[in-house]
């Protein structure tokens, strides 16, 4: 065995070793920092400053597995009169016109072999601050729980007796 | 040469660097996913919601109705339509993958203009402009050639084709020409009856393979099933006459093995004891009869068809004993020969000295085939062709250049005719022929109607917008389109759908029932149409046919061509679902064979899977033999459908088509192509061939899997009240396992060793653990576990349900449509032949054949649906190193893809074979095994994982219908109701042979079976407590002549 391979042996190695321990520590995205999106859209004024309700907008939440984001034409509602001269209702306003959808950066990112229910959770009666974090908060979305197995799975157990909305454990219900 | 490499601590601390360095660079997360919003919301669609439309299956001319399933605005599964009374809530395994149609990769992706032997792409309005040039031109000489069209298009063809001075001639391959034409001499109505086999005794089939293609399959199916279960007073007999027993003979109780081509006489010798006996009722028409079957005594039948006479006699007697209940069937391809229309006339003739006409013989919803033209009339306008009388056709919804025989001559026909349009959305064998295709949309996508059957006037909605990747435009768009460009004037709407509405206006007028026209579409486009309660048209026996005793085959073998269960004439060989699906006679995949039987293939020296050719004066070919007990000594069968030399990637190339070897002929009474009964010559083949079977040994060697009760066992069981238990309380008292003479094993006998296994001894201190309701729990339990749910552990505090499923035996005749509805629902792979052929097949259901008995007389085939038996004790869970397969509180079996390894310890474990292993990547668009090209991977259902490589799968019981069921019921703040959930293989089964439910439930439908008459489990001496139950199937016997 010459040192060449050798070498390449120990960089494959640490290589490997380095990516699983990242893998396996979370190195989370957006976590704790959400990431640029094409427009600077804040939560912070419409959830925080403006007080509207999260359904207003994502509509999905409870009443469909998915929780949506919401139409632009949803936006335009109120953008089309609503401070139509602020930068980022110019760009808004920029890519309606041009018919074109806006690109969001995904926060939130489950495998396809996760699926999570929105609308039985809502139904249940939990905030969405629950999982999301301070949203109304947020002028840039992160991502606040970590969404790993084991977040899900401690909530779960922690509801397992819970009379109104008892949780499950069953695998299952979240891997089919 | 040192073992020893040295590093100094300054290389190794650069080494470690690089290689850290490397791994954050390398193997950086992949930039996030983008999410684009719409633009405008639509109104109706909420993203993770699904959405039902009703609409019509239109892969055959039945038009079963359906309701396709979409999500966010794809049409993801197709299921049959419960309100409407063609199909009934059933649908066949072709109407399952009509979806692989709309998304075949290989459609036409748009206009195109051949330029030599190459295509070339041109814009829709290019297209258009040149055809309506060529078609105002072609004044007068114009051809219009499709398939069956029965509703608005065909109004609609038929006002172009007037205006253009074109001829409209409308062809299927399986046109039935015969039993049309053999009615009209019976009993003076030019068409297809109903056989209302759910109000018969007693049934006789002289080879019609009424559960497959002919007739309405799926409503026959059900009421072939509701006749099966029928067995009080003898009732419930199938007899089936045929020289090669098919998937439909394959459910008889006695196989009548006819010589080929006399079914003839036996019909006529039947109605010959019936009437000499005066068994039938009394009928005017006696004289007429009796004249007309005088030469068919039953010894002289004997002689033609090599049926003894007191075959014949008791068949006649047993047929007659029903009084007016029986039904005799004859037609459809399997037995259209070249005295085809005789035949159909000889068995309405026994069908009317039997009395069942207006019983069981209806005209009150057949199958419309009106102004089909005969292949006769085909074969003339061929001619016509030939003769250069077109200056321009137009073909649509038809394949003559595949469906038709070479000798036919269509091709060169074809060649003839000055400018040849296709308006096919693949590109098949006759439009490889043309000089223009303009790609039409699938039926899926596009408008339409169809009036299929008397008084029904189906709707075919589209159950999403037209697939952007393919510039097609529905039929009716693009004829209008070509109209206007050639200046055509005439009573049309601006498009198809506006001429749909406008046609539909007297349809309003007829039963609008005061509603507005806008509220009267609305509630027919919901229901999938408008129907009238069936009216018989009653008919009487007008003809007086003479009938000549039919000559024997001249050559050593007779050629039987048998229709294909699987892709119809042919038109469904590009669906990998159902080239994938195993014939349910040979079990083969993928491929040709030619049937022969076991004595025949030792004599020319030919092994199973060997070459052997077939030669008749049409041609030869050469195809894997496949030795089948179920064929006569002088006959070969070959299936139609394969031997494509275009139509897509799936179908090309692969097999023969059987129709070269169909020598020229025609049942000159109704002009139909003569497919049976050529003169054959066989010979041990050279080539190396491959026959892919996916299941080889259909022997159960003893094991008793697929279980038989026979009617007089089930009838003394009743008797003595056992198997009634109250539904409630959950105390059926078991039939138990039945020795071979019939009798009944006490409990005690049951409780000891299976005649090839040993139970499960129970470890000293074993717990059961807390998951699995197990055979190890208190006695109390052990009895009946498997009505409770789980509710030890901490898991299973809060379940509720025990799902379970219970299959009847009896009822399930083999059709395989819940294997295809499977693959639909939980996105199996479709994995190839050589697979396949490895024993890796993905199927989460296959119907297994078992061929207990397959010799003339008593018929004892069975078929089973297998499929994870959710175990409440189960082998594979206890052995997972990993915990990825496990038992959920509400008694599923469960598969955690992502805690998976692939040890396949599971699988190894598992009696019933019922998990599939992800050898390879099929799910990754960059391997060669990838099984959904694009667009196949649209219909891919997003409720389910996609599993990806080194992952064990298997049957989940549909848990995302479950869970779906569960949330809806919730959402409404009620209880879950008995058969709203429903697994997609129960769906869509057409004789409900499925029941799926909540076994906890003590008054759900699937308790009451479980814990009814005729239940087992299979294998249960393995002690692993199943949650599906079979109910056993009930056998009579025929033989003997007191039991009837």
């Amino acid at each position: 065995m010459n040192k060449t391979i050798a070498s390449v042996l120990v960089i494959a190695t640490l290589a490997v070793a380095s990516v699983a321990l990242s893998q396996s520590f979370g190195v989370q995205l957006g976590a704790n920092k959400g990431p640029t999106q094409p427009i600077k859209f804040s939560h912070k004024i419409h959830a925080g400053k403006l007080q509207m309700d999260c359904r207003f907008c994502h509509y999905g939440a409870y009443k469909s597995q998915w929780a949506n984001i919401p139409a632009m034409s949803t936006c335009m509602g109120c953008h089309k009169i609503a401070v139509a001269d602020r930068p980022e209702i110019i760009k808004l306003t920029g890519f309606w016109d041009r018919g074109e959808q806006i690109p969001w950066v995904k926060v939130h990112e489950l495998p396809d072999h996760v699926k999570f229910n929105h609308k039985r959770h809502v139904q249940s009666g939990y905030a969405c601050q629950e999982c999301h974090g301070p949203v109304q908060e947020m002028d840039v979305v992160y991502q606040y729980s970590s969404l790993k197995m084991g977040w899900c799975v401690s909530c779960h157990r922690q509801n397992l007796n819970d009379q109104k909305r008892p949780a499950t454990m069953d695998c299952l219900v979240c891997h089919h | 040469m040192s073992d020893s490499v040295v590093f100094s601590r300054r290389d190794f601390l650069k080494l470690v660097g690089v290689g850290v360095a490397g791994a954050a660079a390398g193997c950086a997360k992949p930039p996030a996913d983008k999410l684009y919003p719409y633009l405008v919301a639509p109104d109706d669609i909420l993203p993770g919601v699904p959405y039902f439309y009703a609409s019509t299956c239109r892969e055959c001319p039945v038009g079963c109705g359906v309701v396709v399933r979409a999500r966010e605005g794809r049409a993801i599964k197709i299921e049959g339509n419960t309100q409407h009374p063609i199909g009934q809530g059933g649908l066949c395994a072709r109407g399952q993958s009509s979806l692989q149609g709309l998304y075949d990769p290989d459609r036409v992706k748009s206009p195109m203009v051949r330029t030599g032997t190459t295509w070339k792409s041109v814009t829709w309005d290019e297209a258009v402009a040149t055809v309506g040039e060529k078609l105002g031109a072609a004044r007068g000489r114009t051809l219009l050639l499709t398939g069956l069209e029965s509703g608005s298009l065909r109004a609609l063809e038929g006002a172009i084709a007037a205006a253009a001075g074109a001829r409209h001639v409308m062809w299927e391959a399986f046109g039935y020409e015969a039993v049309r034409a053999a009615n009209l001499k019976t009993f003076g109505v030019a068409g297809m009856p109903r056989y209302a086999f759910e109000s018969a005794r007693c049934v006789v089939s002289f080879g019609a393979d009424f559960l497959e293609t002919f007739g309405q399959p799926v409503s026959q199916a059900r009421g072939f099933a509701a006749m099966r279960a029928k067995h009080e007073d003898g009732a419930g007999h199938f007899i089936s006459v045929e020289p090669r027993l098919g998937l439909t003979g394959a459910n008889a109780d006695e196989w009548v093995a006819v010589r080929p081509g006399t079914e003839l006489s036996l019909a006529l010798g039947m109605a010959h004891v019936i009437l000499a006996e005066n068994l039938g009722p009394a009928l005017a028409e006696r004289g007429a009869l009796v004249s007309a079957v005088a030469a068919f005594t039953p010894e002289a039948v004997a002689a033609q068809t090599d049926v003894p006479a007191e075959t014949i006699q008791r068949i006649a007697r047993l047929f007659a004993a029903s009084k007016g209940h029986g039904l005799a069937v004859a037609g459809g391809i399997a037995t259209q020969g070249a005295n085809a229309t005789a035949l159909v006339a000889a068995v309405n003739l026994l069908n009317y000295a039997a009395g069942n006409v207006g019983n069981t013989v209806l005209f009150d919803r057949p199958l419309a085939l009106d102004g089909l033209a005969s292949f006769a009339e085909f074969a003339a306008l061929t001619q016509e062709m030939a003769d250069g009388a077109f200056d321009l056709a137009f073909v649509h919804g038809a394949n003559p250049a595949y469906a038709t025989p070479a000798w036919a001559g269509f091709a060169d026909a074809f060649g003839k005719v000055g400018y040849k349009v296709s308006l096919s959305g693949t590109l098949d064998e006759t439009a490889a022929l043309c000089d223009m295709i303009l790609p039409s949309s699938h039926a899926l996508e596009s408008w339409g109607d169809a009036q299929t059957a008397k008084g029904v006037w189906s709707l075919q909605q589209p159950g999403m917008r037209a697939l952007p990747m393919f510039e097609s435009r529905a039929t009716g768009d693009t004829l209008i389109a070509v109209a206007t460009a050639a200046g055509l004037t005439g009573s049309w709407g601006a498009t198809a759908f506006d001429d749909l509405k406008a046609r539909w206006a007297a349809v309003h007028s007829r039963f609008g029932n005061g509603r507005s026209f806008e509220q009267f579409w609305l509630d027919s486009v919901q229901a999938g149409g408008v129907w009238e309660p069936a009216a018989n048209t009653a008919v009487r026996w007008t003809g007086t046919p003479s009938f000549t005793a039919p000559a024997p085959v001249e050559g050593e073998f007779a050629l039987l061509v048998t229709p294909s269960n699987n892709f119809y004439d042919g038109r469904g060989a590009n669906k990998p679902w159902l080239q994938e699906l195993p014939d349910m006679t040979s079990k083969a995949v993928w491929g040709s064979w030619a049937e022969i039987h076991p004595e025949v293939a030792a004599k020319l020296g030919v092994k199973n899977g060997e070459a052997v050719v077939i030669e008749t004066s049409a041609g030869k070919l050469e195809v894997p033999a496949y030795l089948y007990k179920g064929i006569r000594k002088d006959a070969v069968a070959l299936s139609l459908g394969q031997g494509h030399s275009a139509y897509g990637r799936y179908a090309q190339s692969r097999g023969v088509n059987a129709l070269a070897l169909v020598p020229k002929g025609t049942d000159e009474a109704s002009g139909a192509l003569a497919y049976q009964g050529a003169a054959a010559k066989l010979s041990r083949g050279t080539k190396a061939m491959a026959l892919y079977l996916q299941q080889a040994e259909k022997n159960q060697h003893g094991r008793e899997i697929a279980q038989v009760i026979p009617v007089a066992a089930l009838l003394a069981g009743s008797a003595h009240g056992n198997g009634h238990a109250a539904a409630g309380e959950g105390h059926g008292h078991s039939l138990g396992r039945l020795t071979e003479k019939g009798g009944i094993l006490s409990e005690e006998v049951q409780q000891k060793p299976g005649k090839y296994t040993e139970p499960l001894a129970r470890p000293e201190g074993y717990q059961p653990p807390a998951h699995s309701i197990s055979a190890f729990e208190p006695k109390e339990k052990v009895r009946h576990p498997r009505s409770n749910p789980v509710t030890e552990g901490s898991y299973g505090k809060n379940a509720k349900h025990r799902w379970a499923m219970a299959i009847d035996l009896t009822a399930c005749n083999g059709c395989s449509a819940c294997v295809v509805a499977c693959y639909a629902e939980n996105n199996i792979p479709v994995v190839g032949p050589e697979l396949i052929h490895k024993g890796r097949e993905m199927a989460w259901i296959r119907i297994d054949r078992f061929e207990d008995k397959l010799s003339g007389g008593a018929n004892d085939v069975r078929f089973i649906p297998s499929m994870c038996q959710h175990c409440s004790d189960a082998p594979c869970e206890m052995v997972c190193p990993v915990y990825a397969t496990y038992h959920n509180p509400e008694g599923l079996n469960a598969q955690v893809y992502n805690r998976c390894v692939g040890t396949r310890y599971c699988s190894n474990n598992c009696p019933y074979k019922a998990r599939a292993f992800n050898w390879f990547d099929y799910s990754a668009p960059e391997k060669t095994t990838f099984a959904f090209p694009e667009p196949l991977n649209w219909q891919l259902n997003p409720d389910v994982t996609v599993r990806s490589k080194g992952v064990m799968e298997k049957c989940t019981m549909c848990v995302q219908r479950i869970l779906e069921g569960k949330g809806n019921a919730r959402d409404e703040k009620r209880d879950l109701r008995d058969g709203e959930i429903q697994t997609a293989c129960a769906q869509t089964c057409p004789t409900q042979a499925i029941t799926f439910g909540d076994l906890a439930d003590p008054a759900s439908a699937v308790h009451a079976k479980s814990y009814g008459e005729r239940k087992y489990w299979v294998l249960e001496e393995l002690h692993t407590r199943p949650g599906v139950t079979y109910l056993q199937k009930i056998q009579r016997e025929t033989t003997n002549e007191g039991h009837a």
